[in-house]
């Protein structure tokens, strides 16, 4: 199990989701998926960074 | 002059009919599907199931009130919002979880998310019946 693919397969349901929530065409529908997917990987790929000096 | 622009607008009730709602609730899709939104109906649809399934593939748990644990009482309800899946999900013994299992957390996260998303999606259905969105 790669905790890697899990997450960009939760960012890509919640992203479809919302963007299909929120928007009502497609160029708006794309523009928000994208943002939304993006927002939540990077994010996660930079807290996780910043966690790693941790233990 | 004003007339025809507010020809134009859906009229709006002051509530949904809670039938539909209900079936919104009770099957993913199913209420933007009576509204006549196919697409959002599928997408969701979709989505939510997709959700659900990986989280029960993780082997995440399907929340159940338990005394002392207030928490447990937040993740039923976001569990439950899932609907029929839910329901038949526990009649079927599924979704007991396995804290053990490498995917627990995750899989958990997967079966809230799921409910979560559907309980939107009744509000969602519950904007657009009322005419406050197209």
């Amino acid at each position: 199990m790669d905790h890697f693919v899990l997450l960009v397969w939760h960012a890509l349901l919640v992203a479809t989701f919302f963007a299909f929530l929120w928007r009502s065409d497609g160029p708006a529908r794309r523009k928000l998926f994208l943002r939304t997917f993006l927002i939540m990987v990077g994010a996660a790929l930079a807290i996780g960074w910043l966690m790693y000096p941790f233990p | 002059m004003a007339e025809p622009e507010a020809r134009k607008r859906p009229e709006r009730i002051a509530s949904a009919p809670p039938g539909l709602l209900a079936a919104a609730w009770l099957i993913p899709g199913l209420g933007h599907l009576v509204l006549g939104k196919k697409l959002r109906a599928a997408v969701f649809a979709g989505v939510i199931l997709a959700s659900f399934v990986t989280g029960l593939l993780l082997q995440g748990e399907l929340a159940v009130p338990r005394s002392g644990q207030p928490f447990s009482f937040l993740a039923f309800l976001a569990c439950l919002g899932t609907g029929v899946p839910y329901i038949a999900s526990r009649l079927l013994d599924l979704g007991l979880g396995d804290p053990m299992a490498a995917g627990f957390g995750y899989g958990n996260t997967f079966l809230v998310t799921a409910g979560l998303m559907n309980l939107l999606t009744v509000l969602d259905v519950s904007d657009i019946a009322r005419g406050l969105k197209g």
